[in-house]
């Protein structure tokens, strides 16, 4: 059976090897204990590092927004947001009513053009001439106001969009609010009771310097 | 012809109202409902011959005015058209699968409108003919 196993004893350090082969069991368990120790402190360190870092980030975020005012700021950007929504639609509102007043014009200019062209359609005449650019002028006036009212319908496209950033900018306040909530809670040592219990001041303060602190 | 147009913007309510009277349809007969919530309580007061529908509103959507429209015996005959601006795959099999007539990319022409609303009747008429 020990055929088929790999031999890993060649890849591992020379004095785990003779610890391997030592008969001392004791002396065996107790060097395994102390790399393993060391593992683990090098993790916690690590771990301690990463926890006081993301600490010190949300504290200073909390300080910004605390004196920025998270609610003031926040609600300041989603309002800006709904007044730019608003405007977009009054401007697009204002567009619609210059089409809307223009059209019937361009519709009597092209009546009255093709009533001018009943009485003379003669090549010189210059009321003809004129009747006849006036009809023109009143269709490319229709297509114009066309176009213009298909370039409103964007304001409703890049409306929705404004929508989702509200609805995404309520989502972030909400979290941020807790977060800084939580940090501010833990600042005032009113954080919930943590599971592993420490006795004294010292044993707290060998911990934290244990953890980087 | 009795036409409700649904749309959370009252621009794009405006613009699919002037292009369907430009079209040829009764401005009295067009009416407007900003969400699916509203357009279902028009529906329930009195009888529309079709409907113009966004996608993206608040309270009921589009796609769920649709399904709500198709799961009412007396609506399953009821042209629904959607105009929106989500186009991507899912969305439009998510729309037809649910039972809609015809489905409009914004923005749009009148001409692009017509086009659809034909396809609409022709459809209607020959599935009539053939029942």
């Amino acid at each position: 059976m020990s055929a088929t196993l790999p031999d890993v004893t060649e890849s591992l350090p020379a004095e785990v090897i003779a610890l391997l082969n030592s008969e001392d069991g004791a002396a065996f368990e107790q060097a395994l204990d102390s790399m393993v120790r060391q593992r683990e402190q090098h993790l916690f360190r690590a771990l301690g590092l990463l926890a006081r870092d993301l600490h010190g980030a949300v504290r200073r975020l909390g300080g910004e927004l605390t004196f920025e005012g998270v609610p003031d700021s926040m609600a300041d950007a989603r309002k800006h947001l709904v007044e730019v929504l608003d405007m977009s639609a009054k401007a697009a509102h204002r567009s619609l009513d210059f089409a809307e007043r223009m059209r019937p014009e361009a519709d009597a200019l092209s009546g009255n053009a093709a009533e001018v062209l009943d009485f003379t359609t003669s090549k010189t005449d210059p009321a003809a001439v004129l009747a006849r650019q006036a009809l023109a002028f009143a269709e490319r006036c229709c297509e114009g106001l066309d176009d213009m009212v298909m370039a409103q319908s964007w304001q409703d496209l890049s409306g929705q969009r404004i929508k989702k950033v509200v609805v995404f900018i309520e989502s972030v306040e909400t979290s941020l609010l807790e977060l800084v909530r939580l940090t501010g809670s833990l600042a005032n040592r009113e954080a919930p009771v943590m599971a592993v219990k420490v006795s004294s001041q010292d044993d707290a303060d060998r911990l934290l310097s244990e953890f980087g602190f | 012809m009795k036409i409700l147009v649904v749309d959370d913007f009252s621009t794009m309510r405006r613009i699919v109202r002037n292009l369907l009277v430009e079209l040829g349809f009764s401005n009295p007969l067009i009416q407007e409902a900003d969400d699916g919530d509203n357009a279902l309580a028009l529906l329930r007061a009195s009888a529309f011959d079709m409907v113009v529908t966004d996608w993206n509103m608040p309270n009921m959507t589009g796609i769920e005015l649709l399904r709500a429209i198709r799961a009412e015996p007396k609506w399953k005959g009821l042209p629904v058209l959607m105009v929106t601006a989500e186009n991507n795959r899912e969305q439009i099999i998510a729309a037809a699968q649910a039972g809609v007539n015809g489905y409009i990319v914004k923005p749009f022409t009148a001409i692009t409108l017509r086009e659809k609303l034909e396809k609409i009747f022709e459809r209607l008429a020959a599935s009539g003919a053939s029942a």
